[in-house]
């Protein structure tokens, strides 16, 4: 197992530097950094950025101004390779530069982005893996039961629905239309942010933090439950027509530990290659919710870097998605193994 | 069973719990009060008001080169610095608290503002707000690096203090925009706490220190990244000092959201962009929905040194061929019923310097479409679109990506120009790489985009005169992208930049629009409606009505505002 996580990550080093090559020249081509700095009167505020992200070299002409500072007015601009040289060499440093739209240091504006996204990761995972496998287990064992329809109807329903519409209608009705009906003085569910003003003591600061968080969550989660008790279902009937499961009931254990010790480990290897891919894809992801809910998470960030062509900020985001996919796929790979002892990794 | 029986009253109390949340405050999320108290006059004292923000502040820097974003004004600069004059409700200038009187103005041999600060003035940490504070301000932002745009500061050669209390600046070369300095988005900065500091350090992420009615909570805690803005009152305010506990700004960028957040409660009040389909807001209860007409409007600005818009005719066919009147009233009548196009590139609000009759001439006439373009040798092809031998008259419009207004814009343009013979084809583009890249390097032939003017200053030579065509002599940074070349804009516009008298310099813009029209530079479209939409029953104002303000934003007026 060792060996095979070490190769792994030894592999990912390559494609990882590919991703660097495409996302930069990608990047760069489309936009250029400087841009918003084309019409400042001040000629040496765009070459003092472009200094900073190695698009100008030294040594370049100055003039002394009239208060005696020296201000560069002009500078050679360096090849694109030499600029991805720059740019790779701090990164891999943790070195990500300054957004080029707050002057904040991109790690601690992606830190904290971060921080958000992965509460919304966390518990809407956390609660997509309860309901799908719960879901698909029972779909599977009551096949074509009502229940069974039921959650297939709702399940087509669920990947039918775009996000966006789905997390307004939530805030139409629980946010909203509820505090009519129901004469609230505020709304049963949040919909700006993960916090707000709440009373003293840590019951209210987790009533009004699972408040916010209850429509992000079902809006992050929609899709993602009605897809994964998909998977499960299907692979849940695929492990029940198998012949060990016969011979355990024939042994006369009890359907519990049928279904749940015999049959629901084998069934879950899929789901879970799926879910690990798609919680790699979900940290770069979450595009629709964040916006929507108002929550400063990645997905938000990376609206905004795109618009504003902040390329200091949208360089280390898109890498440390690429991080995120290869690190998930060789989870994937790892818990494949973990789980099915059949499958020895080398 | 009993396992079953249990977990559905545990999942009713839970469900309970929220609900007694819900239920639990007298008052909503967005008035979260505590100890009101009710003066005479109906005016409460205290409680919390929460709004919402579309935009997060880049920078608390306000001088800063990532500075300049309204938001960052709204939400806290307008409130929290010092400054020379108040923009007022009625779009003129007022010396603010900050000062013992209008200040005196010498415009021979050079120009000369003399201010006299009010002695009561002081900052939140009780130092009082001196003449240094100017000297200091003006040194930073003509002299510091990387400063958002130094203009009228650049053109002081000195701030003399005679006494604390007076600060005499000393200009080079006339400065008619001058009630803008020393306030404005910048406002006066203070010189006991900055001075030899590492100014943009000290305050790009939030600040402890305050010269107006409210200060960040907690200095820069009252910015918290991505979520909101909190102010608290300034306790040493030596002015109005405000009703409510605490102001605070939620950051919603998103439209439908926001209009979500107000209909549930969560905020009270909001200042949305002018985008079709804001009256949604008007049938929620208790909205106070104001919109009139602001300082901002819509343009299109022809790139007159592309073909074939370096054809005079040309460019005044494209103006007959639009329909200005039903972009506008399509685009804003439901949320402005007496919205109208403006006949400038300025609005009513620019008062005197607003020419009502300037564009005017240029409503849609297919007869006049036909005689310029004919005149030019130009002749309709089978194909319904005008040609001149081998060039169509094919137009390609560049606006900027995600805006559903200017989406609308193009879309009815497209229409009305395709029936006056003209192909309209529609690029959407980052703000970035538009404003960036495109229109300084001429890279477009109609750019469909806002002007958006922080006062009602009648100088605009910055976008007309010949000298700001971007090239050498500019370093590529004019603005004139529309490559307007008229000696007759040159002389009105360049006028309007020296004049110091207001009544001459109203005269001088009415002239350039005037020139500007007979060139057909570009074409004035659509005031944007300035909307307000406030919860009467949770947010009142002194005075009976919540004011617009189209420089510094609604909040402006926040010391006056209370909890219901």
């Amino acid at each position: 197992m060792v060996t095979f996580v070490v190769r792994r990550i030894a592999l990912s080093i390559p494609i990882l530097l590919l991703a660097s090559v495409l996302v930069f020249f990608f990047v760069r081509e489309t936009t250029d950094p400087l841009a918003k700095y084309a019409q400042n009167r001040d000629v040496s505020t765009k070459i003092n950025a472009g200094l900073d992200i190695g698009m100008y070299q030294q040594p370049c002409r100055y003039v002394t101004s009239a208060a005696g500072g020296r201000a560069p007015v002009s500078c050679a601009k360096t090849s694109r390779i030499k600029q991805y040289t720059f740019w790779l060499s701090h990164f891999v440093k943790g070195d990500m530069g300054q957004s080029f739209t707050t002057n904040e240091a991109v790690s601690t504006k992606l830190a904290r982005g971060f921080t958000n996204t992965l509460q919304l990761i966390v518990w809407g995972v956390l609660i997509s893996a309860l309901v799908a496998v719960a879901v698909g287990v029972y779909s599977a064992v009551r096949q074509y039961s009502v229940l069974d329809y039921t959650f297939t109807g709702l399940a087509f329903f669920g990947i039918a629905m775009p996000p966006f519409f789905f997390g307004l209608m939530a805030i139409q009705i629980f946010s909203y239309q509820f505090s009519v009906w129901f004469h609230l003085h505020n709304p049963l569910f949040f919909s700006i942010g993960l916090h707000g003003n709440h009373g003293p003591g840590f019951l209210a600061g987790l009533l009004d933090y699972s408040r916010h968080l209850v429509l992000p969550v079902a809006t992050l989660t929609v899709q993602i439950i009605a897809s994964w008790s998909r998977y499960q279902r299907a692979s849940m009937l695929d492990v029940m027509n198998s012949d060990y499961i016969r011979t355990a009931r024939a042994k006369g254990l009890s359907r519990a530990t049928v279904v749940l010790k015999h049959g629901l480990r084998n069934a879950l290897i899929p789901l879970v290659t799926v879910m690990a891919i798609d919680i790699g894809a979900l940290f770069g992801g979450l595009l629709v919710t964040e916006q929507i809910f108002s929550i400063g998470g990645m997905g938000k960030i990376f609206i905004d870097a795109l618009t504003s062509g902040d390329t200091n900020v949208l360089l280390p985001w898109l890498m440390i998605s690429a991080v995120f996919i290869v690190l998930f796929n060789l989870l994937a790979d790892v818990l494949y193994g973990t789980l099915d002892p059949r499958i020895r990794l080398a | 069973m009993r396992s079953r029986r249990s977990q559905g009253v545990l999942v009713g109390l839970c469900f309970l719990v929220v609900i007694a949340a819900a239920c639990s405050s007298s008052k909503s999320s967005s008035t979260s009060g505590n100890s009101n108290t009710t003066s005479s006059s109906g005016v409460k004292k205290g409680g919390d008001l929460v709004f919402g923000a579309e935009q997060e502040p880049d920078t608390m820097d306000w001088i800063n080169k990532n500075a300049g974003a309204a938001w960052g004004v709204y939400t806290a600069e307008a409130l929290v610095m010092p400054r020379s004059f108040d923009f007022t409700d009625k779009n003129t200038y007022s010396p603010s608290p900050l000062l013992a009187g209008e200040p005196t103005l010498v415009t021979t041999p050079k120009q000369v503002i003399t201010y006299k600060l009010n002695p009561k003035a002081v900052w939140s940490d009780n130092v009082p707000i001196t003449c240094d504070d100017y000297k200091y301000t003006w040194d930073q932002i003509a002299h510091g690096t990387d400063i958002y745009d130094t203009t009228g500061y650049s053109d002081i050669t000195g701030v003399d203090c005679p006494d604390p209390q007076t600060a005499v600046v000393n200009f080079d070369q006339p400065f008619p925009d001058w009630r803008d300095l020393f306030g404005g988005y910048y406002g006066v900065f203070p010189s006991h706490i900055l001075q030899g500091k590492d100014r943009d350090a000290m305050m790009k992420d939030g600040f402890d220190f305050s010269g107006g009615p409210f200060m960040l909570a907690g200095g820069a805690a009252g910015w918290q990244k991505t979520v909101q803005v909190k102010l608290v009152p300034n306790p040493n305010y030596w002015g109005k000092k405000p009703n409510v506990n605490s102001l605070t700004f939620k950051f919603i960028t998103d439209t439908a959201a926001e209009q979500q957040a107000f209909k549930s409660g969560q905020i009270a009040g909001a200042y949305p962009q002018a985008q079709p389909g804001q009256e949604a807001l008007k049938t929620v209860p208790n909205v106070y929905f104001n919109a009139i007409s602001g300082l901002s409007f819509e343009g299109l600005y022809m790139n007159a040194a592309k073909a074939p818009l370096d054809s005079k005719n040309v460019r005044q066919a494209l103006a007959y061929a639009t329909d200005r009147d039903a972009i506008v009233k399509q685009l804003f009548a439901p949320v402005q019923s007496d919205i109208k196009p403006i006949q400038s590139f300025a609005t009513p609000a620019f008062g005197d310097a607003y020419s009502a009759t300037a564009f005017a001439k240029y409503t849609l006439d297919q007869n006049m479409v036909t005689q310029l373009m004919t005149s030019d040798g130009w002749n309709r092809g089978g194909d319904g679109i005008w040609a001149k031998g081998p060039t169509k008259a094919n137009i390609e419009l560049k606006t900027t990506t995600g805006n559903k207004r200017r989406e609308l814009t193009a879309q009815i343009l497209q229409t009305q120009w395709k029936a006056a013979g003209f192909g309209l084809t529609i690029t959407e583009e980052k703000a970035s790489v538009l404003f960036g890249q495109d229109l300084p390097a001429g890279n477009f032939q109609v750019g469909l985009y806002a002007q958006t003017p922080q006062s009602n200053d009648p100088g605009n030579c910055v976008l007309w005169c010949s000298k700001n065509i971007p090239g050498p002599a500019n370093q590529n940074s004019g603005e004139n992208w529309t490559r307007t070349n008229d000696p007759a804009v040159d002389k009105a516009w360049l006028a309007a930049d020296v004049d110091i008298d207001p009544a001459t310099r109203a005269k001088d813009a009415t002239d350039g629009e005037q020139a500007l029209s007979d060139y057909m530079a570009s074409l004035p479209l659509d005031p944007f409606p300035d909307i307000l939409v406030f919860d009467s029953s949770k947010v009142g104002e002194e005075g009976g009505t919540i004011r617009h303000n189209f420089s510094f934003g609604p909040w402006v007026y926040a010391a006056d505002m209370y909890a219901k």
